[in-house]
């Protein structure tokens, strides 16, 4: 999987309509900017286009909640009548003179919505002439009909990359890696995660340059992407075009793992396969895996009592609705590691078709021993639900895995639910992951909870 | 009498053109009523014109700063997408559908707090990409119909504009009426797309438009003489209690209705609302238009408010004497709990950002309660509504009975401007309502009440609502206090120096730093 090298192809897939929709539009990649410590995004869009889309990425989604120019803060055009018959420059140039004087903003990137492509305002020109008087100032196309939110994600990436770190023909420091992970506020977790992963990465001996979330320390890291020795994209699909494009640009080489490791077995093999592809010494990464798999499988241990003990039944099939990292991620710790049955495993976030035979073969033949499953690439959120109401479930109680689009069903199916994608409105996340090492035992915790007590 | 409301289009005229409404503007509540000349538009929109002139214009700060806010579309998909048994198709890119989540959790909620079975919102989007933006998205508008008939087999399908349709010049109309006999059910066009208002509540508008030209009944075979359509959100059913004692029963409008409810709007005997910028259109359109009567009287907030509103309704369906009785009890009743709210409040100081006629109303319940308001925030100011009565102007009836308000202030949901509206005018909690507000306001120090239930400050109990919820906003200052102490706003000092919330309008030299960088370069 990690070797798909083939350039973007046009999806040619049937058209379909949406109901019960589970992404944004790329215009909602404003919420990758805030993700940066410092950046401020301008939106240069219609009203109402960031308050749905921070409500899909970030309220409905565990109710991650916004941070600094996010949210409310967040600058729009908020594009009215004039601005559609007249064009929306003067508008757009107001609302960057009046960001650039009131924020503290290391970083602004202007994301252009439907109504500014549509109507063909210059905002390349624009943009320019603050970036000649020396403002730190970026421009994305990001119109909604374009793509999702994973699509305005990585075209936000390029656009910093090629717009603000610039040129670099310096050299390159052994061991820094820049991570390329998870998509901001869309994939749920991701500021656990992150900073799990990290925690991962500089126990095994490498230095991180974390361009997201907690633990990024604003664009100074993001003018260290040159430096690296080379990017890392653990994600299925998403970041594997911007890793291409730091190819080109830094002659950087990148390591792509599809799959995101959750639990002892699948992170230490995850530790050894950076390890080797940076060409570090393995002294403190094996030390560091010693060390977390010892604490891992002491808690394991503890657990597996409840596990071989409980009297009162526990789920042995699942199904599950998501994005591809997610999808895949879960469904082979449940399935690999602790032997629950996918019973239906539904991919909702458009997948790019070059990626999407390598991701059928992993379910198929590589997810676990014995264990094979066609994985189905659905965006409708009427259709999902229709497939999971399907799934003929057996032994005990199902478990599914989605979103609050399949609350009703799940209640219907009298399964036990819970909403690891967005949307999630029955979930409050604060501060949580569910990969690497701890977070495995954590995502135990969760789904176990959910058996025991007389509920 | 004149028509008030044209229904003879598929489209709105937009509330700025309507009803004058602006989104911007700073200064005493007093002036802005003089300046609003609630009477002479009155007069007008009655169909008179004598006196009525120079009074109808009214200024309007603009602001070159705008943040993220909401739209006419996300309106209609609020009201329209949820309804229990009709599909809305929002004809658009995927990005138009985001806050269907939101309004899915709301109807939830919303049909829990009826009584209704739980149900997911029926909505659709036909999921535009930039190939349809050059060739046009007809054919997919069509297929979607016909796949939301097998899908959902609903009583009706509506169909609600874009900003990126309507630039490309989708014809919605002509789509709906040439599908309607082969589906079989009403199909019907909305020109909600979001850059046609400045202000989302045209959305409102859109939504009653689209029903009342289509849905219900113009030619009703029965009155109902027990039944009152109130137009509502999500609220929870306190409206039932109220209004038993005059006979009646309730129709609540939009949230969460049927096509039935909607269809049977015509029989009921008259319209009333929690909130005149909500309820106007549909209660003016359903007197002019179907007879049903609209109340014409203040909000049902406060003490006064709630009494006038209980005798106007009473008026029309001759249940004087059972109001006057009700009235009397329900006095005695919260006397003595309001008293130790009284006192519990005395000293206090409120201040309330919402949507314009609630948040008369809500500044009726904390006057009432014993609580000062110095300033206000509301995201639009309608100088007049649709219906135009003489006892609806809510602004006027706040401030002669509670008194002037110093700092009222018009702004959409601009967050910026908080650190100077909180500066100027002491308060010890904020009532919002509206996402990405409360958040910021939040760290400023001051605790924040999300209003999400809208009629729990309606009607006597709603004082005493209103009274509990307080006590536990003012013990969250706590949290608000440790987050002013340890988290910043995303602003510079420069502008929490500042004391001006439209600073970056009225300073024509604010920008010259800049200008002059730009032309250096």
């Amino acid at each position: 999987m990690s070797d798909i090298q083939q350039p973007t192809q046009v999806n040619k897939r049937k058209w379909t309509a949406i109901s019960d929709p589970r992404y944004a539009c790329a215009v909602g990649a404003t919420n990758t900017v805030v993700a940066i410590k410092g950046a401020v995004p301008i939106a240069n869009c219609s009203p109402g286009c960031q308050l749905k889309t921070t409500a899909m990425l970030t309220f409905e989604n565990g109710f991650q909640g916004s941070i600094k120019a996010g949210g409310g803060n967040m600058p729009s055009a908020n594009a009215t009548e004039n601005d559609i018959v007249f064009g929306g420059i003067k508008t757009l140039d107001n609302l960057i003179k009046s960001a650039i004087k009131i924020y503290e903003g290391d970083l602004f990137v202007v994301l252009t919505g439907c109504t500014g492509e549509l109507i063909g305002d210059n905002v390349p020109d624009l943009v320019s002439r603050y970036q000649k008087a020396g403002y730190p100032i970026v421009y994305a196309n990001t119109a909604g009909f374009k793509g999702n939110n994973l699509f305005g994600h990585e075209e936000v990436v390029n656009a910093i990359i090629d717009q603000y770190v610039g040129d670099y023909d310096g050299p390159k420091k052994q061991g820094l890696v820049n991570l390329w992970f998870e998509t901001p506020y869309y994939n749920q977790n991701w500021r656990g995660d992150y900073q799990e992963l990290a925690r991962i990465l500089r126990g095994a001996g490498l230095e991180v340059n974390v361009l997201f979330g907690p633990e990024n320390n604003g664009v100074k890291d993001w003018k260290r992407i040159p430096k690296a020795q080379f990017n890392l994209v653990v994600s299925p699909w998403v970041g594997v075009r911007n890793a291409e494009h730091l190819e080109k640009k830094y002659g950087q080489p990148f390591l792509h793992i599809p799959e995101i490791p959750i639990g002892e077995e699948a992170t230490s093999k995850f530790i050894r396969q950076v390890v080797e592809f940076a060409g570090i010494k393995n002294d403190k990464a094996e030390k560091f895996i010693k060390q977390e798999a010892e604490i891992y499988y002491y808690y394991l241990e503890h657990f597996s009592e409840f596990f071989a003990e409980y009297w009162y039944g526990m789920p042995s099939e699942f199904a599950i609705v998501a994005d591809a990292s997610y999808t895949l991620a879960y469904s082979k710790f449940l399935a690999d590691q602790i032997g629950l049955i996918p019973k239906r495993v539904i991919i909702t976030d458009n997948t790019p078709d070059r990626f999407r035979p390598a991701i059928t073969e992993y379910f198929k033949n590589n997810i676990s021993e014995g264990v094979s499953i066609d994985v189905e690439f659905i965006e409708d959120g009427y259709q999902a639900e229709k497939r999971i109401d399907e799934v003929d479930f057996k032994a005990g109680k199902p478990l599914i895995l989605g979103t609050s689009w399949e609350l009703t069903l799940a209640n219907k199916k009298e399964a036990l639910f819970f909403e690891i994608s967005t949307p999630s409105s029955e979930t409050l996340i604060v501060n949580r992951s569910h990969i690497g090492y701890k977070g495995a035992l954590t995502f135990l915790e969760r789904i176990y909870n959910a058996s025991v007590g007389g509920k | 009498m004149a028509k008030r409301i044209n229904l003879d289009m598929t489209t709105v005229e937009n509330r700025e053109m309507r009803l004058g409404t602006i989104i911007g503007w700073d200064g005493s509540a007093k002036e802005l009523i003089r300046q609003s000349a609630y009477d002479e538009r009155s007069i007008k929109k009655h169909g008179g014109c004598k006196g009525a002139g120079e009074g109808c214009k009214l200024c309007e700060l603009q602001s070159p700063l705008n943040q993220e806010t909401m739209c006419s579309n996300a309106i209609v998909q609020c009201q329209i997408g949820n309804l229990t048994d009709c599909v809305l198709i929002t004809h658009a890119p995927i990005g138009c559908d985001g806050e269907t989540p939101k309004f899915n959790l709301s109807m939830h909620v919303g049909l829990r707090r009826r009584g209704k079975p739980q149900q997911n919102t029926l909505n659709m989007s036909t999921n535009l990409q930039e190939r349809d933006m050059v060739f046009g998205a007809s054919e997919k508008l069509r297929k979607a119909i016909l796949l939301a008939k097998e899908r959902y087999n609903p009583k009706a399908i509506f169909i609600g504009m874009a900003c990126a349709t309507a630039i490309i010049g989708e014809d919605i109309d002509s789509v709906a009426e040439e599908m309607e006999p082969e589906v079989g059910v009403p199909i019907v066009p909305l020109h909600c797309e979001g850059f046609r208002s400045k202000h989302w509540s045209t959305g409102f508008d859109v939504a009653f438009h689209g029903v009342l030209r289509q849905i219900v009944d113009k030619h009703p075979k029965k009155k109902q003489k027990d039944l009152i359509n109130i137009v509502a959100l999500w609220g929870s059913d306190w409206f039932s209690a109220m209004l038993k004692p005059l006979g009646l029963r309730v129709n609540y409008l939009l949230d969460c209705a049927s096509f039935e409810e909607i269809r049977q709007a015509s029989e009921a005997v008259a319209t009333t609302t929690f909130c005149e910028t909500l309820g106007g259109y549909m209660g003016a359109a359903l007197e002019d238009q179907f007879g049903v009567p609209q109340i014409d009287a203040p909000q049902p907030y406060g003490i006064k408010g709630t009494d006038a509103w209980l005798r106007a309704i009473a008026k029309v369906v001759g249940k004087e004497k059972e109001a006057e009785a009700f009235i009397e009890s329900e006095h005695k009743r919260i006397a003595p709990k309001l008293e130790e709210f009284r006192k519990i409040f005395a000293g206090k100081q409120g201040m309330v950002l919402t949507g314009s006629a609630y948040a008369h109303g809500l500044i009726s319940v904390l006057n009432e309660l014993g609580i000062k308001n110095e300033g206000a925030l509301v995201f639009h100011h309608d100088p007049v509504y649709d219906g135009a009565g003489q006892n609806q102007d809510t602004l006027k009836e706040l401030i002669e009975t509670y008194g002037d308000i110093p700092h009222y202030t018009v702004s959409k949901t601009r967050a910026f401007q908080l650190p100077q509206l909180i500066k100027r005018t002491k308060t010890d909690f904020l009532i919002i309502r509206h996402p990405g507000l409360a958040s910021v306001a939040g760290h400023l120090g001051v605790p924040t009440f999300a209003l999400g239930d809208e009629h729990i400050p309606v009607g006597y109990d709603g004082l005493l609502r209103m009274g509990e919820i307080l006590i536990g906003v003012l013990a969250r200052t706590k949290f608000n206090q440790t987050l002013k102490r340890h988290v910043h706003l995303p602003y510079n000092e420069w502008w929490f120096a500042q004391d001006d919330p439209f600073k970056l309008t009225n300073d024509k030299h604010v920008f010259d730093d800049i200008e002059k960088k730009l032309n250096k370069a």
